[in-house]
């Protein structure tokens, strides 16, 4: 979806940089970080569609990453992208809720698709959510003030 | 890659290796079979040696004993025969006067009476005190013969009694005399008796000691008295050392004289024994052997049964050796094949974590270069007026880019499959939540391809215990290769069964494909390695040899059915225990089958 924010979280500055470019030349919205920690900070200061996720990082790794983002509880897909390559952190970050996962080096077509589904998903995620929350409004006025205290 | 061991890469050090190892259990041989000797024959042998020492000191010391007993027995019964008639004599002397005695007849009533159980007494005679003849009773006529200057006539006259050695006489013949003396009104006078030669040396002689024994007489100075059975006769010098005379039995063990036995001149055994009155030695004789043959033959028995168990104890002890040794060389070859083994797979261990961090650190630069050429072909794009030549030379160049980083990243991959490979961790593994997860993934890689997947997992399946890495390795590999049958296809089907096989406690697995299928040729070399029908560049060739090595080392086996254009079947049995199937399917050929 053209104007979807994307957090790009990757040590190698020089790709996340080029990753940046190639977003924006597409008409994302893309913000690149180099670690966990400061991917954590950036969602709770910004809302974000899709987190494209490197596994493999100094300090907090990927699945941490990926744990702590869970943890926000936002709508925010989350997209595996790694050069480690190995099925067992695919299937682990699959587990942990991860939308999907790319091997390093992937093409900008394989990715942009893999974010528009995750950007998909997460649209639907938060249209289902806006509808329940509807729902227990028409239900019960009363109490569901505070559920549109914040919405993604 | 670091140097292999000596004995692995190098043949000339190996064959150096085996002959040293060749020696080594040579030695090791000679050392259990020497030890094993000396544990139990030795000490069988030395206690046999105790036991038959001990048995034939106590043998020796029977034997003797009992030897010492017959002579003293036989001294006895000579003494109490030269008694008896010393006795009867020096009655009738004391009992009767001389002129008694030399009436008519009256001596012959004497001399019947004396023989009257045994003949003893050859002839009596009644002689005064100048030696004179006065009465005679025997077979000789010595009437007229005087003794007065006889050695027997002085001792007689001087000590009242008297038993002479042997000796030949007026009657030219061995005998001896027993003379007492007598006192009347008229002076002294002597009653002289004869023995008899033959009844005296057969109360002597006759005295059977086995085969060999002897039995004789010997006054000291070394005179036959009685003939011995082998060594000399009667009135002959003896050939036996006669000794000072001695109290009681001495009993000896020596060297035979010649002549002994007629037959054996070994050793015998020698009883001595002197006569009070005369003074005569008893020798009692008998060959060594012969007195000793019941202990003999129990010795050699004893020896032959030692042998018998020495013999035997070699025999168990170089056959259980061979065996132990056998057992020993078996371990060792198994100690040697594990530990290559360990090496080997240590070895891969380092190359697998090198492979990780190499296939990690290439990736990353090449996601940047993929990146960089993108962000080329975005430039390109915005550019209004580009020279064609250089236009069609710069698609060439990053199209050849894409091609090189994507080769690039299929080694990569290899590598980090070969790294998993070389890691194997056996735990439990719920099969139909392990495929369901592949298909999961596999689904999103072939989201573009037309492919649908379709799971028919049976709830039978038990867990089973495997390696989940390998097995993912696996099915990945296979689910992969289905994908790619259907090149050139707009749709087709993967379906993924899973079946217990509860007689065989196996779990089968089921990869079918609608793809292109193969034929026999390819089907008769699909799990070769290096083998592949992909493009250049595109395939290994060793994904499905990967893929049977997988499965036979986790105890399965691996099958493949195909039909050219109608699609192709792996099946693959696991064991529920892995360990269990392991050993029974290590020799089992895997076949590969085509459906007509």
């Amino acid at each position: 979806m053209i104007g979807s924010k994307i957090l790009l979280v990757d040590d190698e500055v020089i790709f996340t940089r080029n990753m940046e470019t190639l977003l924006d030349a597409r008409g994302y919205r893309s913000t690149a970080v180099n670690s966990g920690a400061e991917a954590i900070r950036a969602l709770q200061n910004e809302d974000f569609d899709v987190v494209v996720l490197d596994l493999k990082m100094p300090g907090m790794d990927g699945l941490t990453t990926l744990k702590e983002i869970k943890k926000l509880g936002l709508f925010t897909q989350t997209l595996i992208l790694t050069g480690h390559g190995s099925i067992d952190s695919a299937l682990e970050a699959i587990k942990l809720g991860a939308y999907d996962y790319l091997t390093k080096p992937c093409q900008i077509s394989e990715l942009v698709e893999k974010i528009e589904g995750a950007w998909e998903t997460k649209d639907e995620l938060r249209k289902k959510d806006i509808e329940e929350k509807i729902q227990r409004v028409v239900e019960s006025p009363r109490d569901a003030k505070h559920l549109f205290v914040r919405t993604t | 890659m670091p140097d292999l061991p000596a004995n692995v890469s190098d043949p000339a050090s190996t064959t150096v290796s085996d002959s040293d190892q060749s020696h080594r259990y040579k030695r090791l041989f000679k050392r259990f079979v020497l030890l094993t000797l000396v544990c139990s024959v030795v000490p069988l042998l030395l206690v046999g040696w105790v036991i038959s020492h001990r048995y034939q000191r106590s043998a020796e010391t029977r034997i003797m004993t009992a030897f010492r007993n017959e002579v003293q027995h036989h001294r006895k019964v000579i003494q109490l025969f030269l008694k008896e008639h010393r006795a009867k004599l020096e009655l009738i002397a004391q009992t009767h006067d001389r002129q008694d005695l030399v009436q008519p007849g009256r001596l012959r009533t004497v001399f019947d009476l004396f023989n009257q159980e045994h003949w003893n007494v050859t002839d009596l005679g009644v002689i005064d005190g100048e030696g004179r003849h006065l009465a005679y009773v025997g077979p000789y006529d010595l009437l007229d013969k005087n003794y007065r200057t006889t050695h027997w006539f002085g001792q007689v006259m001087e000590k009242g009694i008297f038993i002479s050695d042997m000796f030949m006489g007026f009657r030219r013949e061995p005998h001896f005399i027993i003379a007492v003396k007598g006192n009347d009104a008229a002076g002294p006078w002597i009653l002289r008796a004869t023995v008899d030669t033959e009844a005296f040396r057969a109360l002597v002689e006759n005295v059977m000691i086995g085969r060999t024994g002897e039995v004789f007489l010997v006054n000291p100075q070394g005179v036959y008295q009685t003939t011995s059975r082998y060594s000399g006769r009667i009135m002959e010098n003896a050939a036996i050392k006669v000794g000072d005379i001695h109290p009681g039995i001495q009993v000896r063990q020596e060297a035979a004289d010649a002549g002994f036995n007629g037959e054996r001149t070994v050793r015998q055994i020698v009883a001595t024994a002197w006569l009070e009155t005369p003074q005569w030695m008893l020798v009692v004789r008998q060959d060594y052997d012969e007195a000793f043959a019941t202990e003999n033959r129990a010795n050699y028995s004893v020896l032959i049964f030692l042998l018998i168990s020495a013999v035997t104890i070699l025999g168990a002890t170089v056959l259980v050796t061979r065996h132990m040794l056998n057992l020993v060389k078996r371990r060792d070859a198994k100690a040697e094949t594990l530990n290559r083994q360990l090496m080997q797979a240590s070895k891969m261990a380092s190359i697998g974590e090198l492979s990780v961090g190499v296939a990690h650190e290439i990736n990353n630069p090449l996601a940047i270069i993929s990146t960089e050429r993108e962000i080329l072909l975005d430039a390109c794009q915005r550019v209004d007026h580009l020279d064609s030549a250089f236009g069609a030379q710069l698609d060439d160049s990053l199209n050849q880019i894409d091609v090189q980083i994507q080769r690039c990243k299929r080694i990569t991959h290899n590598l980090l499959r070969f790294s998993r490979r070389t890691q194997s961790v056996i735990d439990t593994v719920d099969i139909n939540a392990f495929i369901s997860e592949i298909v999961d993934l596999m689904e999103r890689e072939a989201k573009s391809s037309g492919i649908t997947f379709f799971e028919r997992l049976s709830p039978e399946v038990p867990p089973i215990l495997s390696d989940i890495s390998q097995l993912q390795q696996v099915f990945l590999n296979l689910i992969t290769n289905a994908i790619d049958a259907h090149e050139g296809k707009q749709y087709g089907s993967v379906a993924i069964s899973t079946t217990y096989l509860e007689a065989d406690e196996t779990v089968e697995i089921v990869v079918s494909d609608t793809g292109s299928g193969m034929s026999g040729e390819v089907l008769s070399k699909v799990f070769d390695p290096f083998f592949t029908t992909k493009p250049t560049g595109r395939g290994t060739g060793l994904g499905l040899s990967i893929c049977y090595s997988i499965i036979k080392g986790l105890g399965g086996r691996i099958q493949v059915k195909s039909v050219v254009d109608q699609g192709t079947d792996f099946i693959i049995r696991l064991p529920v225990r892995s360990s269990d199937a392991k050993t029974a399917t290590r020799d089992h050929v895997i076949p590969v089958e085509q459906a007509a």
